[in-house]
């Protein structure tokens, strides 16, 4: 008997906890369509972003930790993520650009949707206050043009990013371009052929001393160098500002063009890729950051939040005045050229206008690179220099450009050289790199005791000068102390730029970069990438 | 004994479990999702969540949808569509002409007049220059022949009094090839080029290179509407200070921001141009599906839903009945309306621009 109810208490047991399981089933099944099941798993999120928002980090972490949701944001040049969503954008969930525009040129698969301004920021020229008093821009309308008049009578030294990869840069040589116009009601496309306009661009792009491939790492080259001026957003030089100040330096006064440059309307769009749970993050994400709780912390960054007017309660420590901040100023926009003009006057800096390239690669060839290590090489640099795959990076050569390649293994192996963007000579130091087996150890140092040698035989003033080191291994000889004994004493201020590969030792590449004022790029996950970016640099 | 009574509640929970169950699949209709290219001024209604919700539960729809321009989208293929709803009567005379086969059904749903939106400096110059005339103490009508003689005539904001903006008076508009309210903008331009009468197959050709020229001088023409008007509030009056949308944009906008709205009203001014067009929005229906979202959009709570929260004008004549809340300066009726220009002479028109 007792058995027997032990058994039946068994039974209604197990019939009970079937029952509970179907129960859940059916609840889940039928809010599944809404919610997701409540089985699912971390949602992620793939942000194609410009790099002036890698300082919206902090604030997306603590909405990563509320909400469980994670988010990787990939850095790209404005450029590359039009090319990006033209190309189908595939791997991302959501675009985060510095200006609509590029999101408007690229879209042409339509698939940007939910598409929101988070903050605005103009862009402006921050000049150091007593040489921008000097020159008589304190305290009254500036143009453009009065601006310009004193980069091409060298009065003013200035920095910018690269208008082919850079939004920042972008609008500000349209902006320049636009002035020396004398401000016509749009730029057109006959107005580029105009050859006292490229001859003045030319002067003025020739006075920029380096260039970046993106606004923020330029505020870091900006804080170690000694120039009068960037052109840059706002809110960089705030940020840039804030750092002068805490090292007892002269801050930059900020000039708003009385004709305009821009504003970076910093989009953020979510990339339909047909899945439902990413979409409701991604607006999770956008609401987040339009809420009233984060507006603060953007406005403490330096970002103008909500509308263009009644932009009011902003910290004055932030929005400084002493550093030229106007919230309260109409800020005057240049009109945007239409599209074909926008591509035709990028093409145009690119192989014609910007300042040359002297860029020498130095190319790991040692043992550990045989196989697919050297297959990888190959086609990044198959991608540089064939100019019609280089074209739609905007990453062509100009004729004046020189293009050095320094082959290594634990010695300098040969030098391989190609000036100017001859279809002819280009493929020839293709066929050099292709052809070219690899062997033996790792010695970074020698190879780039030999690029400075060989920049030395160029006039470096003419050019925009660069080494990329690329290697996939532990030097096993040589030292950085050579290295840093010639860049004293060629006194040639040539960055080192470094790709990661392989086992490549990050901290022997960040040394170089530190004191030659370069960065290293991750070239492990994705080499031709990295490629495009050090390239972009430069 | 027990057991009866364990047994019992067994069965009772079993009961529950299959009317709850019978309850959620039954007192819903079937479900189905319908894509679709949306023009980008209809977002904020179709994303309304009482409309998702009366779509749902009256009529089992789920919209999903992908902004496009009214333009591109009937020249986009569509075969994996269920729906079309874009800006304008013109979008779909364009896709009876080319995919007439593709047409299941379709239906004008809204109506909305193209209006200029600006600030009020600039709306304070044009009411000195007599372009800009406040009615009824609510709400600002344009001469719409003045304005654009401003800007064929090359006239500086500082010729108008305006000196806190620099260079030449524009209105920008979206790319008339891409976009409706571009598209209808460059329909009236035309119109009033053509001594303020429909322009034909016959005038067209007078006056395309006077309209090419006007639209040159915009530069960048955004993709789509909400795009543009989105920039214009954003960027401010240095950057858009005078832009064509439609009505519904600061509509929807007042009401759905209502802390936004109080910051810009005072400076946001609605121009209603006299004369001004008509934008109708039809609803083409690809399959028996969007057939079904026509419907439902037909349901009186939307319609209502549609002008109160989201200012779209719904009866024919677009004569509007209820104040939209906390708005001000809308005109009961829109008067001076001229006829869009017939699609060939629209054709010409957007090639022309091109």
């Amino acid at each position: 008997m007792n058995e027997k109810v032990k058994k039946n208490k068994k039974i209604i047991l197990a019939v009970l906890i079937i029952l509970i399981l179907l129960i859940i089933v059916i609840i889940s099944f039928s809010t599944q369509s809404k919610n997701g099941s409540i089985f699912s798993s971390k949602e992620t999120l793939n942000i194609l972003s410009g790099s002036e928002n890698q300082v919206l980090e902090p604030i997306l972490e603590e909405f990563e930790k509320e909400n469980n949701i994670q988010i990787n944001m990939t850095y790209e040049g404005s450029v590359d993520i039009m090319q990006e969503l033209q190309n189908g954008a595939e791997d991302y969930d959501a675009v985060f650009p510095a200006n609509s525009i590029w999101i408007s040129m690229g879209d042409t698969h339509l698939k940007v949707k939910h598409q929101q301004s988070i903050t605005t920021t103009p862009v402006v020229f921050g000049i150091k206050k007593s040489v921008a008093e000097r020159l008589g821009f304190v305290g009254k309308d500036v143009t453009t043009k009065d601006i310009l008049e004193k980069i091409k009578s060298k009065e003013l030294s200035f920095m910018m990013t690269s208008a082919t990869q850079s939004n920042s840069g972008a609008t500000a040589y349209l902006g320049f371009i636009y002035a020396l116009l004398d401000n016509p009601e749009v730029i057109t496309a006959e107005d580029l052929d105009n050859e006292a306009l490229k001859s003045d661009l030319t002067t003025i792009l020739s006075g920029v001393n380096r260039s970046s491939g993106s606004s923020d790492w330029l505020k870091d080259l900006f804080l170690q160098s000694d120039y009068d001026a960037m052109v840059n957003y706002e809110s960089i030089i705030i940020d840039t500002n804030k750092e002068l100040v805490a090292e007892g330096k002269e801050p930059l006064y900020v000039i708003y063009p009385k004709d305009g440059l821009g504003i970076a309307d910093s989009p953020l769009g979510y990339i339909d890729n047909g899945d439902q749970g990413k979409e409701e993050a991604f607006l999770k994400l956008e609401d987040y950051l339009t809420s009233d709780e984060v507006k603060p912390k953007l406005l403490e960054l330096g970002r103008r939040t909500s509308y263009s007017i009644n932009f009011e309660n902003s910290n004055p420590d932030v929005f400084n005045e002493d550093w030229g901040i106007d919230t309260k100023k109409v800020l005057n926009v240049m009109k945007m050229p239409s599209a074909d003009v926008i591509k035709k006057a990028l093409n145009m800096y690119q192989t014609e206008l910007r300042k040359p390239s002297l860029t020498v690669y130095c190319l790991d060839y040692s043992g550990s690179m045989y196989g697919e290590g050297v297959e990888s090489l190959r086609n990044a640099m198959n991608m540089l220099l064939d100019q019609n795959e280089a074209s739609t990076y905007m990453l062509q050569a100009s004729p004046k450009d020189v293009t050095i390649v320094i082959p290594f293994d634990d010695q300098v192996l040969d030098v391989w050289k190609a000036e100017g963007n001859d279809a002819t000579t280009l493929t020839n130091l293709q066929n050099e790199i292709n052809n070219f087996e690899p062997q033996g150890g790792t010695n970074i140092y020698a190879p780039l005791v030999t690029a400075m040698d060989e920049i030395s035989k160029y006039n470096v003033a003419d050019y925009t000068t660069s080494i990329i080191l690329m290697s996939d291994g532990m030097s096993n000889s040589g030292s950085i102390q050579e290295v840093m004994d010639k860049w004293d004493s060629t006194k040639l201020d040539i960055p080192i730029f470094s790709i990661t590969f392989g086992d490549s030792d990050e901290r022997e590449l960040q040394e170089l970069a530190d004191f030659s004022k370069a960065r290293v790029f991750d070239g492990k996950k994705d080499l031709e990438k990295a490629f495009k970016q050090a390239k972009g640099y430069n | 004994m027990k057991s009866k009574i364990i047994g019992g509640v067994i069965l009772l929970l079993v009961i529950i479990a299959i009317i709850v169950y019978q309850f959620i699949n039954t007192n819903k209709p079937e479900q189905i999702t319908v894509t679709g290219y949306l023009g980008g001024e209809k977002i904020g209604l179709m994303e309304d969540e009482e409309v998702r919700k009366i779509l749902k539960d009256k009529y089992g729809l789920t919209v999903d949808y992908t902004k496009a321009g009214s333009i591109e989208m009937v020249e986009q293929d569509s075969s994996d569509k269920d729906y079309l709803f874009p800006s304008s009567q013109t979008a779909l005379e364009l896709f009876n002409q080319t995919k007439s086969d593709k047409l299941y059904k379709s239906e004008i749903l809204f109506n909305s007049p193209i209006v200029i939106y600006t600030w009020k400096p600039i709306a304070d110059a044009l009411i000195n220059e007599g372009i800009v005339e406040m009615k009824d103490n609510s709400y600002y009508i344009a001469d719409t022949t003045k304005l654009i003689t401003l800007v064929t005539d090359k006239k500086k904001w500082s010729d108008i009094g305006v000196n806190d903006l620099y260079g030449y008076v524009t209105i920008q508009s979206t790319d008339p090839n891409k976009s409706n309210s571009g598209n209808m903008f460059a329909g009236l331009v035309a119109n009033i080029m053509n001594n303020q009468t429909v322009v034909d197959e016959s005038t067209v050709d007078n006056i395309l290179p006077q309209l090419k020229d006007f639209f040159g001088k915009i530069g960048y023409m955004e993709h789509s509407s909400s795009d543009l008007f989105e920039q214009y509030l954003k960027t401010g009056m240095g950057a858009k200070p005078m832009i064509a949308g439609y009505e519904n944009q600061m509509i929807e906008f007042a009401i759905e921001n209502p802390n936004d709205w109080n910051m810009v009203k005072d400076q946001v001014v609605v121009l209603y141009p006299e004369p001004t067009v008509w934008s109708s929005h039809p609803l083409i229906a690809l399959n028996e599906n969007g057939a079904k979202l026509i419907e439902a959009m037909q349901d009186p709570k939307i319609q209502e839903i549609a002008w109160t929260r989201h200012g779209f004008r719904t009866g024919v004549s677009g004569t509007i009945n209820t104040e939209v809340e906390g708005f001000y300066g809308i005109p009961k009726t829109i008067n001076a309306v001229i006829q869009m220009p017939n699609t060939n002479t629209k054709q010409k028109i957007m090639k022309g621009i091109k």
